[in-house]
């Protein structure tokens, strides 16, 4: 704004000197930085302020939450931590959730490590036809399938058990990581690979010796999408899992708003409890996560 | 059927040892195998499983018999499935706009050389980072009358002071979804944008600089054209996940009040949970012909792009 008003001062000169153009440019240098800084700290405060006020009713009664709302809580408490913990069973739904992400983790990079090696650095019939089946796979939505699945898992015995959780949680991601891991691979040059197998190596052996070790980050980033999508699945999770000691976090959580009074107190305590650990994770692999996402659209 | 064939081919050669082609081709297979079976057993699979379901009158525990489009002719005279065909198309619709705009803004915002860009950067990525249940859920609380925080801002601010149930009256709730899907969608669209704005190439706006071309016009021919393809995938595969969130509906409103926000996994929920399964996967099914449009114009543009 200030280089706008600045501007008609020096056009009305006939001959602007050299010192006034400098001093021009460097208000309206000026006036854009204010502007830019200006937007951010909107956009920031759009952002923060969701988070902030989870954290906060976290640490509030119900009588501070409804009958003298503030932004900044007077008494904060731990209370609501407590009776969730207590009396929520919310460890149980942690744990539940933390052996179905993490399993689902572990095997979904092996098997799409696996595949994406296969389509990268394999030469066969149907290779091309395979890779687009997988990424159409990714782009079935899974609210197409909870029917059909409902009647295939409770055939195949799977229902209500954090196992078959696992199982269906594998088909949506691993099109996904195969997808990404994929760009990853073709992108070291595969003459290390050739050269350890030169030296002895067998296929299977250069890919764990040479491949992943080199794409280190990428398996990073992938591993952390797939541990952050299982943790935060709902759907399906509610329709398989019916027994209250095999809930996972986000339907532990999504009991308590079902109830006709809502505990605004312990729900943000478990929001905030749930979403700690993920954000923590994707601040500290940020420039893994964004190299992530240029390498292929990730689901957001 | 694949590893079939190539046992097939690899028959004649059983005497001698296989040739490095072949086995090369085997472990290829192997390799690929377990994910395969996966895909095509739980994906694949249901996906038609699904569309035959849809034609029959199944209910649970008895499969049905063929009931041909009844199901669909049902549908269709329903009000509530007319409410969620066309609640989808404004929340597809409005967001994409809003999120292209945000989106394209924030990453010309963040594209600029200044201090404390990487650390914006990072905030900006926090509501994607956020889980999506999490995120609804907030949101939900936002929005309650008393106590929630957007009435409490309205009144601080002085900007409206007057109480408003955003999620609980019809002309309010489907906008108020629409913000809380915004907010959480918004980051993957700018950090998808300035990935790509990063790859534009330095001397095309050195170029055009030369040339005379204003800011505007250097945004309008060298930017915009050079990052179409990135704006283009992402508006499409957004669409996807927009018009198939079930977490997000569920959790602020289960698809109501009456209807004015009921989308189609919601419906399809609802509809299993109704135990009449034959109607339930016409609902999901009914949306594959605008779905394959979609996915067919991403596969066409990744192809392209590659």
């Amino acid at each position: 704004m200030e280089g706008i008003d600045a501007r008609p001062v020096v056009a009305g000169l006939a001959k602007p000197t050299r010192m006034q153009a400098l001093l021009t440019t460097r208000v309206r240098k000026i006036g854009t930085l204010v502007l830019i800084y200006g937007l951010m700290a909107l956009v920031a405060a759009i952002v923060i302020f969701p988070i902030y006020w989870m954290f906060t009713i976290s640490l509030k009664l119900p009588k501070e939450i409804y009958r003298l709302p503030s932004l900044v809580p007077d008494n904060p408490t731990w209370r609501n931590y407590q009776e969730l913990i207590e009396k929520k069973d919310y460890l149980t739904n942690i744990r539940n959730s933390l052996i179905v992400a993490s399993s689902v983790t572990v095997v979904s990079l092996l098997i799409s490590s696996f595949a994406a090696y296969s389509i990268v650095r394999f030469r066969y019939r149907f290779r091309g036809f395979i890779g687009r089946l997988i990424l159409l796979t990714y782009l079935t939505p899974g609210s197409l399938l909870f029917i059909p699945l409902s009647i295939i898992v409770a055939k195949l015995h799977l229902g209500n058990s954090l196992f078959g959780l696992v199982i269906i949680y594998l088909t949506f991601s691993i099109p996904l990581s195969t997808w990404l891991l994929s760009g990853y691979f073709r992108s070291v040059p595969a003459d290390l690979e050739e050269q350890a197998m030169v030296d002895g190596t067998s296929q299977i052996g250069a890919l764990f010796r040479i491949l992943l070790p080199l794409s280190l980050p990428g398996l990073a980033a992938v591993g952390i999408f797939t541990f952050t999508a299982a943790w935060n699945e709902l759907l399906f999770a509610l329709i398989f899992i019916t027994s209250e000691s095999k809930r996972t976090v986000p339907l532990g959580l999504q009991y308590l708003i079902t109830g006709d009074v809502l505990l605004w107190g312990p729900i943000m305590a478990g929001a905030t409890l749930a979403a700690l650990p993920v954000m923590i994770l994707y601040f500290i692999a940020q420039r893994f996560m964004v190299q992530g996402v240029t390498a292929g659209s990730v689901k957001g | 059927m694949s590893l079939q064939a190539t046992s097939r081919s690899i028959k004649p050669l059983r005497t001698s040892r296989l040739s490095l082609a072949n086995r090369q081709a085997l472990t290829g297979y192997l390799l690929v195998v377990p994910a395969l079976v996966l895909l095509l057993g739980l994906v694949a699979y249901p996906f038609f499983f699904a569309i035959f379901i849809s034609f029959t009158d199944r209910v649970v525990g008895r499969a049905g018999t063929w009931v041909g489009f009844d199901n669909f002719r049902y549908l269709f005279n329903q009000p509530s499935f007319m409410k969620t065909v066309s609640n989808t198309i404004i929340m597809v619709v409005v967001s994409d706009i809003a999120k292209l705009f945000i989106g394209l803004g924030l990453a010309l915002l963040l594209n600029q050389a200044v201090p404390g860009r990487g650390l914006m950067r990072a905030v900006v990525m926090l509501p994607w980072a956020m889980p999506g249940f999490i995120a609804f859920l907030v949101w939900k609380l936002l929005f309650i009358p008393i106590g929630g925080g957007l009435n409490l801002i309205l009144t601080d601010t002085g900007i409206y002071t007057g109480v408003i149930d955003w999620l609980g009256q019809k002309s309010t709730a489907l906008p108020a979804v629409i913000i809380a899907t915004v907010w959480r969608g918004f980051p993957f669209w700018a950090i998808s944008f300035l990935a790509a704005l990063q790859g534009v190439p330095q001397d095309l706006y050195e170029a055009a600089k030369c040339d005379g071309a204003t800011a505007f016009q250097r945004f309008r021919h060298v930017t915009l054209p050079s990052i179409r393809p990135v704006i283009l995938v992402v508006v499409l595969m957004s669409s996807i996940w927009t018009a198939n969130s079930f977490e997000n509906i569920w959790i602020m409103t289960q698809g109501g009040p009456s209807d004015a926000t009921m989308v189609f996994p919601v419906l399809a929920y609802f509809g299993m949970q109704t135990q009449r399964l034959g109607e339930a996967a016409a609902v999901s099914v009914a949306m594959i012909p605008a779905l394959l449009i979609l996915v067919f114009l991403v596969t066409w543009l990744i192809k392209e792009d590659e």
